[in-house]
């Protein structure tokens, strides 16, 4: 039972990375919270459950549709909620108040498109086969799960660390003006960012929906809410400690969902929050240099 | 007179956005990037609805006990974030918002649940919620004229000249989580006198973009800046009542367009242009004076 619930938790919690992730690259290039994450990870839901149901298309197709619904809608809204304040090099709160409105608009939106409706993959859409190993039952589409997230995770640190793009992005998280003198534009690397964030975003919707087969216009908010708890219990910025971060939350609240109560589930979440914040603000793996990002002198 | 009668819910709606704007306009003009006014509103109308539901208590020691547990919860949470940098403290205390209602929808025992609390008895009326917005708002435009409204701008415009000048960032931080606290949890505890019941989806997050919204839009350095942006935002969507159903979607868009276009909200914006015309007047009269 144990292993079962932990092995639960591992899967809920790579798509935590993965949604994570995206949230966690916008914030170190560009220093902006996007609190308008969750609804692009339900918008690309939606893409992924349109295609399936006006077209029939498989499984992986959905993942793909996902994350380019995502991704264009990542770089609408940061052409509409970012760029104008990115001009006038406004402060972080800018950015903060224009993404959440933003955030208000898409749900809203949502809200009337499937008329507060909550919506269901096909039944057929992935088909259930169960695996039995050293006594777990392992559903394949865990197993696809996880292995689509380490396949983005190895793929987004390859393009990051591994390629003249990666460089680029890395060389205007560190500071735009210089890279601007290097003749790296930073609206190209925006877009790029802007893009990956989304689509990556718009996956974990897409697997979230079909695992727990359910797509509504709020299921955003609770992962944007755990996105928090993870990018500060990973420490900022941290692409790794998104990760063990991301599969940490999810093994604690599986736990707590199974041993105790769904509501204490989201107390215990948020607690954490607090508890870092107050013994190690620079989460688990934060650097030197994110101590100064995260506190004041 | 029967016209105005059939508004008076419309004003005290007005007058509780006005307290609760001043709660986020504290900790704003501090340069204290706190979301956490809903969190504290439902602190402090849950206490006010469990005493004088539960144990039978009077309005008054109701509204006294939320005021004073909103200062403390905002003190707590002060430790923790007075000492983190803006983008930290506003997703903690979006947390926080969370935690509220995580607590309010399943600690059944004492909050009723999702259902909320109902029948409180209704002791606040139109008259009793405009004293207290006066009160508020005299007690902040005073602090505001202190030296504790001037190192709160010094600490909003830049930190580095705030701690260059001895101003102490945490302390002052302190000090507007204590202020937003307390205003929020006053503003909760006359609410809940004020409307027979209360409930946690109230407090959420579509409280919090509300709040939000107000102060971004009124201006966070005026004290007018919060009561023209609630004024603004509660009469609105009364006269765009025909489309109903794009209410948040406007409120977002306000929200958007406010800090794009207007990133010091209404009131700092016209006060500025004011100010800039008189000075030019000035000057003007001087080179006359001179010339002739």
């Amino acid at each position: 039972m144990l292993m079962q619930q932990l092995l639960n938790g591992i899967v809920v919690g790579s798509v935590y990375g993965v949604f994570a992730l995206g949230f966690t690259l916008i914030f170190g290039v560009n220093h902006i919270m996007n609190m308008a994450h969750g609804t692009i990870f339900m918008w690309g839901a939606f893409a992924g459950l349109f295609v399936v149901l006006t077209f029939d298309a498989p499984f992986l197709a959905a993942v793909l549709a996902g994350a380019i619904g995502g991704g264009l809608l990542a770089v609408v809204l940061d052409f509409f909620a970012f760029r104008p304040l990115r001009k006038r090099n406004a402060p972080e709160f800018s950015s903060i108040v224009s993404s959440i409105g933003a955030s208000f608009i898409l749900l809203s939106l949502a809200q009337q498109v499937t008329a507060t409706r909550v919506l269901r993959f096909p039944f057929e859409t992935f088909p259930v086969v169960i695996l039995n190993f050293m006594g777990l039952r392992i559903q394949l589409l865990q197993l696809v799960i996880v292995g689509i997230v380490v396949v983005m995770v190895f793929g987004l640190l390859f393009y990051l660390y591994r390629t003249s793009y990666g460089r680029q992005i890395r060389s205007v998280a560190f500071s735009e003006s210089t890279s601007k003198l290097l003749g790296i534009n930073p609206m190209a690397v925006n877009f790029q960012v802007f893009f990956i964030s989304g689509a990556l975003a718009g996956i974990a919707g897409v697997l979230i929906g079909i695992v727990f087969n359910s797509v509504h216009f709020m299921m955003g908010e609770p992962l944007l809410l755990r996105a928090f708890v993870v990018i500060i219990l990973g420490g900022l910025g941290s692409i790794p400690g998104a990760l063990i971060a991301g599969l940490l939350i999810g093994i604690v609240q599986t736990l707590s969902v199974a041993y105790l109560s769904a509501g204490m589930a989201d107390a215990i979440v948020f607690s954490l929050l607090f508890l870092v914040l107050l013994f190690r603000p620079t989460g688990l793996l934060g650097g030197a240099t994110s101590v100064a990002r995260v506190t004041r002198s | 007179m029967k016209f105005f009668l059939s508004y008076i819910p419309l004003f005290e709606l007005a007058l509780f956005n006005m307290l609760l704007a001043f709660s986020q306009y504290v900790v704003l003009r501090a340069g204290v990037f706190s979301l956490g006014t809903a969190a504290f509103a439902a602190l402090g109308a849950y206490t006010s609805a469990i005493l004088a539901t539960k144990l039978g208590m009077s309005p008054w020691i109701g509204m006294a006990a939320s005021l004073v547990l909103g200062a403390i919860a905002g003190a707590l949470v002060a430790i923790p974030l007075a000492r983190l940098r803006g983008v930290f403290q506003a997703l903690a205390t979006l947390a926080l918002v969370q935690i509220m209602l995580s607590i309010t929808l399943n600690w059944v025992d004492v909050t009723e649940g999702a259902l909320g609390i109902n029948g409180i008895p209704r002791s606040v009326g139109l008259f009793g919620m405009f004293c207290a917005v006066v009160v508020v708002g005299y007690f902040l435009a005073v602090i505001g004229a202190s030296s504790i409204g001037r190192a709160f701008d010094v600490i909003r415009e830049d930190e580095t000249v705030a701690v260059s000048l001895g101003i102490s960032v945490p302390k002052y931080h302190l000090i507007a989580f204590i202020l937003s606290g307390s205003i929020a949890g006053f503003a909760g505890g006359l609410h809940a006198f004020s409307s027979y019941s209360i409930t946690p989806n109230e407090y959420g997050f579509h409280m919090l973009v509300m709040v939000l919204a107000m102060v971004v839009l009124g201006g966070r350095v005026s004290v007018w800046g919060p009561v023209v942006g609630a004024a603004i935002l509660t009469v609105l969507p009364e006269l765009l009542r025909g489309f109903q159903e794009y209410r948040m979607v406007m409120q977002g868009a306000v929200l958007m367009f406010a800090i794009v276009f207007l990133p010091r909200g209404i009131v700092d914006t016209a006060k500025n242009i004011w100010r800039a015309r008189r000075v030019a007047a000035s000057e003007a009269a001087k080179t006359k004076a001179v010339t002739v």
